[in-house]
């Protein structure tokens, strides 16, 4: 082997991603969180070896009480650079156990990220931790990347649109050949957290056994092991009111501190819970249009000769699209809209305009949910991926400025 | 810890009197247990303990789950943690180093086996060494499987005290044994010298950035000026020799000569004394001096990384005052469309 495996690391807002380059999950998930004690006195000079003493991930949740905890990456996009620099020297050297020197990185950016912040990384990667060579790849063409695992070779295409829902933002990202389109992404209030949160709330509403400082976790842990979109919500409440030995469940909880068990009855928030994204409007009234149309409109504010690759091929990433039948659903939905369109258009231009039918695909393959990160480790595996790597002696004759300039790799690949 | 309590390199980070590194001033202050604050590197893998704590934890035994990962571990190691397509249940352990040749010919081999016992595998294809556990045999109690874990993640550090036991054992006996060389990376190599009353470990050391050769030699310097201090009298001889290498490596092959090339490289000698490889003392010292390497450069990089925020700190300042100097705009003068819309403020992105 010429090189050493290539290290992938994908800073999410709520978890980082992290490992080596030709695996097919990354080796660590952790919060982007980082805990130390510093955070009051930045411009104070200090003594001894404080700026060591500090955790990342779950360890700096496990060290809160005697820590400030801060998060590093806030709406996908690197907030405070000390932290960052920080987290990342402990998730190389402690996490990882790599030398930086030896190993190529790829590092991910969200779209739209401004060219300034993606001159810091380089900065940071090249000056602080001498890397050989840094890529910094688009998430979303990352997650289009992720799913030719499960394609025929001819049907792989760098033309697509994403949906990546994670946490805390969902956003509907139109990718056409590789480039990002910028001007008609949107981005969607609704994932993981506003439906643990609207879960949760259903719980609270119906159970009084559970201890409000865990109903949070309750409400995760149901969310993720129970939660299914239904194709008709009416239809869903009839067979539930039916049937409802074969569809209530109790699943049996153990307080952490007094170690009593509790019980909870499970029934309609397994399908109310994805349902959000369909129909907001059962969960607040801030933000009212369900994600088919938005992806629909997303494709129709985009070039006109790409709307049929991109409604062709519908990419899910992250762990909020993990929902049983999200997929079916969606691409349900989106189909109605399509063929609405198409037919009153043939019906306005009274017979004499024959369209060609548009194919609505929305693809579901087994590496959603860490499909950024995934992407990332298959372009790295490849041998191509040295080339198109920034390499520090680019780096040291132009600068950071280099990072600017990225090579698209469906070239490449 | 080697020789005295407070004689680990880990405390010999930084000095008292170099403008350069104000906030690393107070020595005696360092806490002892220094993996709180991550001043030593672990010696285990991570990765490895990771993987294999929750592995276990969810081992079924009617469906045991499949295993592949690649991963790294310092020094160029490349691990392999898989199972078998046709018997789940067996785990692979696989290293891979390109001194692995070297460590065999000190009995590597024969002594992984006494520590390893039953688990020595023949290597698999592409890896220098392979160890296979079954999972149908783990341990019943969590302390037993904690071990194990502990004891799987150690193997690098395990392969590479070979040498080292050797020549401690070797000097305590009143041996002389030839000059060890392990060529651990590409550039650099550890030589073990035993004479007969001490051992000596030199470190060969590269640099590959301009900025972390000052850094280095300034770290290496305080190694031996640290020395000098009434509680660090018991720990062992550290001598840097920059660019030149120390009078022990004479006619020893592939010690660079030419002018330029040594510029980036140093070297480093410790002299170990009985005291410091007793029985008591002997696997500590052997960790502590392996990771040696790793720990110099990871504290170069953090030290970097500490000049940064400095740095970042210094330009928000600078912009405050640039902003203060701004004059007030009035504000019925003030066009109606501003271009970028509204008041201009130098800022960092």
């Amino acid at each position: 082997m010429s090189h050493p495996l290539p290290v992938i690391i994908d800073n999410g807002t709520g978890y980082t991603k992290m490992g080596f380059a030709g695996n097919h999950e990354p080796q660590y998930i952790i919060p982007s969180v980082i805990a130390t004690r510093d955070s009051s006195k930045v411009n104070k000079a200090r003594k001894g070896v404080e700026d060591l003493d500090f955790f990342i991930g779950d360890e700096a949740i496990a060290n809160q009480n005697s820590y400030s905890l801060s998060y590093p990456v806030r709406k996908g996009q690197v907030d405070n650079w000390d932290h960052m620099e920080r987290f990342w020297e402990q998730a190389i050297f402690k996490y990882l156990r790599c030398e930086p020197e030896d190993h190529h990185f790829l590092l991910t950016e969200p779209p739209l990220n401004a060219p300034e912040n993606r001159e810091y990384t380089a900065e940071i990667m090249f000056e602080s931790f001498n890397v050989p060579g840094l890529y910094i790849a688009v998430q979303a063409v990352l997650a289009l990347a992720a799913s030719w695992a499960s394609k025929d070779d001819d049907q792989r295409s760098l033309t697509g649109c994403v949906i990546d829902s994670g946490d805390g933002v969902t956003h509907v990202i139109p990718v056409a050949e590789g480039y990002v389109i910028g001007s008609s992404i949107k981005h969607i209030p609704i994932a993981g957290r506003s439906i643990t949160q609207f879960v949760q709330q259903l719980l609270r509403e119906r159970e009084t056994g559970i201890p409000p400082n865990e109903s949070m976790e309750i409400a995760k842990r149901i969310k993720e092991k129970y939660s299914y979109v239904c194709p008709d919500i009416v239809k869903e409440f009839l067979k539930y009111d039916q049937d409802p030995a074969r569809f209530f469940t109790t699943e049996t909880f153990t307080e952490a501190i007094t170690k009593k068990t509790y019980s909870v009855d499970i029934g309609y928030e397994r399908f109310l819970g994805p349902e959000v994204f369909f129909s907001p409007e059962i969960a607040s009234s801030d933000y009212l249009v369900p994600l088919p149309e938005v992806v629909d409109s997303v494709i129709q504010n985009s070039p006109i000769d790409t709307r049929r690759g991109l409604y062709r091929n519908i990419v899910l990433s992250g762990g909020s699209t993990m929902f049983k039948d999200f997929s079916r659903r969606l691409q349900r939905d989106i189909r109605r809209t399509v063929d609405t369109r198409v037919r009153l258009s043939e019906e306005m231009s009274q017979g004499r305009v024959k369209v060609q039918p548009i194919d609505v695909n929305v693809i579901s393959h087994r590496m959603q949910r860490y499909a950024v990160w995934f992407g990332g480790s298959m372009l790295a595996s490849s041998e191509e991926f040295f080339t198109v790597c920034h390499s520090k002696a680019a780096y040291e004759e132009y600068g950071p400025s280099i990072a600017r300039h990225n090579a698209v790799f469906g070239n490449t690949v | 810890m080697i020789g005295h309590p407070g004689a680990s390199p880990a405390h010999l980070r930084g000095s008292s009197h170099l403008g350069a590194f104000p906030h690393r001033s107070v020595f005696s202050s360092f806490p002892l247990t220094s993996t709180a604050t991550m001043i030593l590197l672990e010696y285990g893998n991570l990765v490895l303990k990771t993987i294999l704590k929750e592995h276990f934890a969810n081992h079924d035994p009617a469906k045991p789950s499949s295993l592949s990962h690649n991963f790294a571990d310092f020094d160029g190691v490349q691990f392999n943690l898989a199972t078998e397509n046709t018997d789940r249940n067996v785990v692979y352990l696989s290293i891979s180093w390109r001194c692995f040749s070297e460590l065999a010919s000190y009995n590597a081999v024969s002594h992984l086996e006494k520590i390893y016992g039953p688990l020595v595998s023949s290597p698999r294809p592409g890896y220098d060494f392979t160890l296979a556990f079954n999972m149908s045999q783990l341990p019943a109690s969590e302390t037993e499987r904690d071990e194990l874990i502990e004891n799987l993640s150690l193997l690098k550090r395990h392969a590479l005290a070979v040498p080292f036991e050797r020549a401690f054992d070797a000097q305590l006996k009143g041996d002389t044994l030839p000059l060890m060389q392990i060529s651990y990376r590409n550039e650099e190599s550890i030589w073990i010298k035993t004479d007969k009353d001490r051992v000596t470990v030199i470190f060969s050391v590269t640099f590959k950035d301009p900025a972390d050769i000052v850094f280095g030699k300034v770290f290496l310097q305080e190694f031996v000026d640290a020395r000098r201090q009434t509680n660090l009298q018991n720990s062992p001889q550290v001598i840097f020799y920059p660019e030149d290498a120390p009078a022990e490596l004479t006619g020893v092959k592939g010690i660079v000569t030419d002018k330029e090339k040594k510029k980036s490289i140093g070297y480093v000698t410790f002299v170990l004394f009985p005291r410091h490889y007793d029985a008591v003392k002997r696997q500590n010292t052997i960790s502590l001096i392996q990771t040696f390497r790793d720990y110099l450069h990871y504290h170069i990089k953090c030290s970097k990384a500490y000049m940064h925020s400095r740095m970042r700190a210094r330009v928000t300042a600078f912009l405050q005052v640039l902003n203060r100097a701004k004059p007030e705009v009035v504000a019925d003068k003030r066009p109606a469309a501003a271009v970028g819309g509204g008041v201009r403020s130098f800022r960092q992105f």
